[in-house]
Order: C-alpha cells, then structure tokens, then sequence
C-alpha cells in the first residue's frame, strides 16, 4: 500500500499523451491463419512498471514483442494496426527497425547471454551503433552493469566468459545489455521463469529501481508477481485485452468475472 | 516353429546382440590395422638397408650362369615356385639392373661380407666391392680415407660452381644480349668477351679434370674392375657390415633425401619433395577457396533462403553432390575450367603468347578450383549443421539489442558455428588430400621441372603443372609390376600421404577445439 504514498495512481484508460510511453491502436495480428491479438488498444504510462498477465498463449508475449517488432522474425507474421512510440507509428514500413528496437530493449524468459566475454556481452548493441572509443565503451558497461546490480560481482572479471555466470547473473548480465542502449522502453518476457525465489525477488527489486531510467513492461505468469512489482496490469484472454487498470484495483476488485476467475486460479 | 526370441533368455539375447556388434567393430579395426601395417612394413623397408648377397644363378636366355653382387627379394609365385627378384650389377650392367630368377635357377647364394651399395647422384646404385682410391697424383690411398679425399672433391666442386655463377653466366648473358642487337661476329666487344669466357671454360675444364681423377676403385663379383669417380658418389654404404646404430642413421639420411630432394630414374629413386610440396600447396589453395564459398552458401541455405520446396530441392541436390564420382569433376575441371575459361582468359589478357596458352591448360589453380568444386558440399552441409545449432534466444538477442540480419550472421551466428565450419573444412582437406583421379586431368603431373613457388615474379605461379603424392603412387603402382625398389617407393609415399593428411587434420581438429572452448555453449 506504500505505493500508493509514492506517486499518484493514473488512469489508464484516459492517459495524457504527455504521461504515455506507448499507444496501441487497433492492434490484430495473425501468425498464419492464426488470429492471435484481436482489437488490441491501449496506453502505457511512462516510468512505471507495467505488467501483462494471462493463460499461456493469450498472446501477451507477442504483443510485448510487437512493440519492438521481433514479430517481423516469424515468416507468415502479419499486422494491421499502430503502435505509438514518441509520437510515430513503429507499425509504418518506414521505420527504422534497428533503431527501434535500440529504443525499446527486451529480455528474454531465458539467460540468453552470447558466448563472449561479459564486457563484449554489454558492448555488444553500443559497438553495433558504430561507438569505438575504449574508455566511452568503457564507462558504459560499468554503468549498465551498475544499473543492473551486477558490477560488484563481475567488475574483477569482465572479459571471462560470460556462460559461467550463474541464471539469475545471467539475466542481469542481459538486463545491463540492453539497459547499455539507454533505452526508453525495457520489455521482460517473463524474465524469472527460469529462475529460483530468491533471484526472481532480487530481479523485482532491481526492476522497481529500473522505473526511474525507462517505461518497463513485464509478461508474467506468476500473479503474485504482477502484484508485487507492477504499477498497472493488463489482463489478456485469447488474444483480447479483457481488462486493464491499476494494480491494486485489477487484483482487489476485478470488474469483468473473467478476470477474477483467472486471478483466483478457476483456470489457466 | 521355434523362434530366435523363444530359444534364448533375454540376457542371452543381449550378449548375443554385443558379440556380433563387437566382432563386427573388431574386424573393422583388424581392416585398419593391417592397411596400417602393410603400409608401414612395406613403406619403412624402403630405407631400410637390405643385405647384400655373392649369388650365382643360371640365365636361360643365354645359357650361361653369373657371379653377382646383389640384394635379393622374393616375389612368391602361384602353385609355390619361389621366384627371385634380383638387384645387382655386373662388368656389362655397372649401374645396376634387374631380373627375375626361378629358383630352381639360382645355384647359390652367400652374404657377401665386403660388398657396397654405391648410391651414385643420378639415384642409380652400383652392387660391389669397394678396392682402394685413386687420386690425382696416381696415388692409392686405402678406403679408410674416403671422407678426406671426398672433401677435397667437393672443394673442387664449390670452386667450379663459384666460377659458372660469378664469371660464365654472366659472360653468357652479355653475349646473348650482343646477339639480340645484332652486334657483328668479330666486333671487339664480342671477341673480348669470348676471349674472357673461354679462359674461364679452360679453368672449369682443369678443374673437372682434377676432380674427376679422384675415383673409386671397385670390383664385381666376376672379378672385373670399375672406376667411379668419386664426385658420382652419394654414399658408400657397406650394408652387411653396418651396426645397427649405423643402419638407424642411414635410415635417417634416407628419410631425409626421401623428403627433401626430387625424384630421380622415372621415379623409382631419390625423393618425393616436389610431390609433398605440391599436395600440401593445392589442399592450402583449396582450402583457401572452398571455405569462403561453403560457408556462404550455407549462409544463404540456412538464414536467408525461404522455407519451400526449391531451397529442399537444393538441400537435396547439395547433398548429392558429395556423391558424384571425382573424375566426374576432373572432366568438368578440364572441360570448363581450363578450356572454357582458361582459354577465354587467354584470349583476352595474353593473346599475345597465343597459341601457346598460358591460362588455358591444366595447372595448379584449375586444379585446386576443381578441388574446391568437389568438396564444396561437405562443407556447406557441416556449416549448415553448425548453423542449425545457434539457439534461437540467441539470434533473438541479438536482434534485440538493434543488430540487423547481417549483424546478427557476423557477429553471433558465424562465430558460434564456427566449429561446425572447421569440421566441414577437416573432412574438405581429408578428401581433397586423398583424391587423385581428378587431379591428374587438371593440372597434377608425373614429374615436373619447377616447383609452383619459387623465387621469381610472381612467386606463387598458379598456371604452372605440379607433382602429387597421390599421383606418384599411382605411377609407382605400374612401376611395381616390373620393379621391387619402385613398388617401395610407392609404399614410402602412401606412408607420407597418410602423414600428410593426419598433420592437416591434427591441425584443423586443434584449431576446432580452441574454437569450441571459446564458443562453449
């Protein structure tokens, strides 16, 4: 309930363009034939955490995977639809998807940290965009890994291997990748699945000091979670958004039924 | 009707299973064995010094019988007639020959304790016993001082080549050079020049005569004599009485003359380095091609071709490739390379030096295209292989952090399969270091003057024609039919092939592992 003292609760359903990270309007996509997101149109509010939760393949992971386009990697992926960032639709076939997905940074449900040394796994989205300087990378890796708690157990050894991490340094070892690119918006496809209580608290707890730098958006299937760490949640139902609001309200007082027979586990 | 499954217990059953899997295994390793084997007895025994016999055998063809110095072998015959081969050399054959005695033919045969292999430079060899020296000074010195007189020899020798290179070649292209102004036959310039150049000659000449009066007095078994002159003479090896120490050494020397000198007689003798040389230089060349090639197609199969029945198609028909018999791809070498597109190049950049082509026959570099062509899908299946095993989540992360397609196949995909590439480039070097059918239609020759690398521009001459172990062999396996010591040859050289191609892989499997070590997933 402290939340409650730290900042005002906003209004998701009638954000100001100002307080709004990402816009979705009118969202379908189809993977085939396959209508996976039906009508999507929401609001994300900015500098908070922001979680999606449902049944598996409700499709609140390819929706999360819209906003930086790693849809595009699936042949026979389709999309009608826009999506807002900064005022321009990232769904336009102009848009630079390189960039983009620079702006909008994502973590995976497993470590996926590249096999090189854990300096070249922080580097890596820098050195792509063309910077060279030793000390300019330098100083961006000690403060990704900074951001992502993780210097005080690496910094004797950024360029050992990063594969002998343990899962929860991995995950944050991707966090500080793509916290590098200073991203505006992070996205965290269930990103402590793979992980055990203690790690997944310490990730919550690192997320909640995330929210300061960047907008974050968390898939989730534990709804503990949801309601431990996010500001606002959105309840997701075979491809349809059923019901999205603050935290608080969604997990307290659920409008819809669907909702709260998800939320007291009737099924899913 | 009583079946297997009824008769035995499950546990026998199983061990029956294990021994016919394990005797089938264990005759595989019996087939490896005994090539490795043969090929090693049959391949060392040609520098191991055989013993050298005082035989006496009767001749049919003649109807005489002869006294020899020879070293002897049996080639066994059907139906059990020990049939003789025989190395030896006589007053009418000085410089060694060969026959075939029947058994029943040869009267006798003893070790001949003072008898010597005389290996002379041409790679002949003289069967006999050596007498005393002579010298300049009609001396006779005993053999004991062999060494001395040999150095003063090869002195003399240094001298006479010291005086071609700095005086007579020189002298020879100034000459040449008046010869291509036109300059008159008796200008003063010429006639200084010949007169310079003949007073050289007459230096060399008394030189040579100095040289050659050293010699080496010798006797056949028959009791004539012989005379060679010792700057003919590579080694006196008097077999029958050599330690071992002293046979080890010779083997040594032998390995060493095999390895680094060029053949001599028809390839029966001396060694096989332009050979190794080449083999090496076309697999390094092939390898150089076929890698980019491979891996980019399999690039192209993996990442980016879409996902239909053509890209299966092409799977498919890469796949069969590796099936086509190799003289096919020597045919296509021949006929599209070093015809259609040697000949082409000719025409358009050294049309003057037509109708001698320059690019348009067969040498090394149509050979280690054609080399390339053929093992081009084993590495494109082993790249696509080691592609295959990227994880996804890492492709994904690295499109996440902005990469593009590109990006992601330089920086993330090629580097974590890239011990898949090293094992398509391991099996591309074994094959291409074993085939030979193709090669000798593109550019692999029984004996070539040059070696494909030397000292003149432009160093690393790819239209030349080059030796090939695997070639040599071939040729040594029509000499064997006829010939003992050329069969051994060919033994020698199967043996330093099979070296050859265990140091190149040794090579690519350590780089695969450091590979592997740094890209451990």
């Amino acid at each position: 309930m402290l939340k409650l003292f730290e900042h005002e609760t906003l209004d998701v359903s009638n954000l100001s363009d100002a307080e709004t990270a990402l816009e979705v309007q009118d969202l379908n996509l189809w993977f085939g034939n396959k209508h996976v997101l039906q009508d999507i149109s929401m609001r994300i509010p900015k500098h908070r955490i922001t979680a999606f939760i449902g049944q598996s393949g409700c499709g609140k992971s390819t929706l999360v995977s819209a906003f930086n386009r790693l849809n595009d990697l699936y042949p026979g992926c389709r999309y009608q639809g826009s999506i807002y960032l900064d005022g321009r639709d990232i769904n336009h076939k102009k848009e630079n998807v390189s960039r983009l997905r620079t702006q909008v940074g994502m973590v995976f449900q497993r470590p996926n940290p590249f096999p090189m040394s854990i300096y070249d796994n922080v580097s890596y989205g820098l050195r792509l965009q063309g910077v060279r300087g030793r000390r300019q990378l330098d100083d961006a890796v000690e403060s990704a890994l900074k951001d992502a708690a993780l210097w005080d157990e690496v910094k004797d050894r950024l360029f050992e291997s990063a594969q002998i991490l343990s899962g929860g340094q991995q995950q944050r070892l991707v966090i500080a990748r793509a916290l590098a690119l200073k991203p505006d918006v992070l996205l965290l496809d269930e990103p402590t699945s793979a992980l055990d209580p203690l790690t997944t608290l310490f990730i919550e707890e690192l997320m909640a000091g995330l929210k300061k730098r960047c907008t974050i958006v968390i898939v989730t299937h534990n709804m503990q979670q949801a309601a431990r760490v996010s500001d606002y949640t959105a309840f997701l139902h075979q491809g349809r958004l059923i019901e999205y609001t603050d935290s608080d309200t969604l997990f307290t007082m659920p409008e819809k039924k669907q909702t709260e027979d998800y939320i007291t586990g009737r099924y899913g | 009707m009583v079946s297997l499954q009824n008769m035995l217990t499950p546990a026998q059953r199983q061990s029956f299973t294990i021994s016919i899997t394990a005797f089938l295994a264990s005759l595989l390793l019996l087939a490896l064995v005994s090539i490795l084997v043969l090929i090693v007895v049959r391949g060392g025994a040609y520098f191991w010094p055989s013993p050298i016999y005082e035989a006496e055998f009767y001749n049919p063809a003649t109807a005489s019988s002869k006294t020899v110095y020879a070293q002897m072998r049996v080639r066994t015959e059907e139906s059990g007639s020990r049939v003789w081969q025989v190395s030896y050399s006589d007053a009418s054959h000085p410089f060694g020959t060969k026959t075939l005695v029947e058994d029943h033919h040869l009267n006798d045969r003893a070790l001949a304790t003072e008898a010597a292999q005389i290996d002379l430079q041409d790679g002949t060899t003289v069967f006999a016993r050596p007498n005393h020296l002579v010298t300049a000074g009609g001396t006779r010195p005993p053999l004991s001082d062999y060494e001395e007189n040999k150095q003063q020899v090869m002195a003399l020798t240094e001298r006479i080549e010291e005086i071609r290179e700095t005086y007579l070649s020189g002298i020879h292209e100034q000459l040449a050079e008046l010869d291509i102004r036109d300059v008159e036959q008796d200008a003063p310039a010429r006639l200084r020049l010949n007169a310079e150049f003949a007073k050289w000659q007459g230096q060399t000449r008394e030189l040579e005569q100095q040289r050659n009066a050293y010699q080496l007095d010798v006797t056949f078994a028959d009791g004539s004599h012989l005379q060679v002159p010792l700057a003919d003479i590579e080694r006196v090896n008097r077999v029958n009485q050599q330690s071992w120490w002293q046979k080890i050494q010779m083997v040594t020397s032998g390995i060493w003359t095999f390895l680094s000198e060029s053949p001599k007689q028809a390839n029966t003798s001396g060694g096989v380095f332009p050979a190794l040389f080449g083999t090496v230089l076309m697999v390094f060349l092939m390898t150089i091609i076929v890698t980019p090639f491979g891996v980019l197609a399999a690039v192209y199969l993996s990442e980016y071709a879409p996902d239909n029945a053509f890209t299966a198609a092409i799977r498919v028909s890469v796949s069969n490739m590796a099936g086509v018999p190799s003289i096919v791809y020597g045919v296509f070498g021949l006929g599209f390379f070093v015809y259609t597109l040697g000949g082409n190049l000719d025409d358009l950049f050294f049309a003057d030096r037509l109708p001698a082509p320059t690019m348009g026959t067969p040498g090394l570099f149509w050979a280690a295209l054609t080399m390339a062509i053929l093992t081009l899908p084993v590495v494109i299946v082993a790249t696509e292989e080691g592609l295959r095993r990227v994880p996804d989540g890492l492709k994904a992360g690295s499109y996440a952090l902005g990469a593009t397609k590109a990006e992601t196949v330089l920086y993330t995909i090629l580097p974590i399969a890239s011990p898949g590439i090293m094992t398509g480039v391991i099996l591309a070097i074994a094959r291409a270091a074993g085939e030979v059918a193709p090669l000798m239609l593109v550019g692999a020759v029984k004996f070539a003057p040059n070696l494909p690398l030397d000292g003149e521009f432009p160093y690393l001459h790819l239209d030349r024609q080059f030796m090939h172990l695997g070639v040599l062999i071939y040729d040594g396996a029509f000499h064997s039919q006829t010939d003992a010591k050329g069969a051994s040859m060919m033994f020698a050289a199967c043996l330093l092939l099979l070296v050859v191609v265990f140091v190149l892989n040794i090579l690519a499997v350590l780089l695969r592992t450091r590979l592997r070590k740094r890209y451990l997933l």
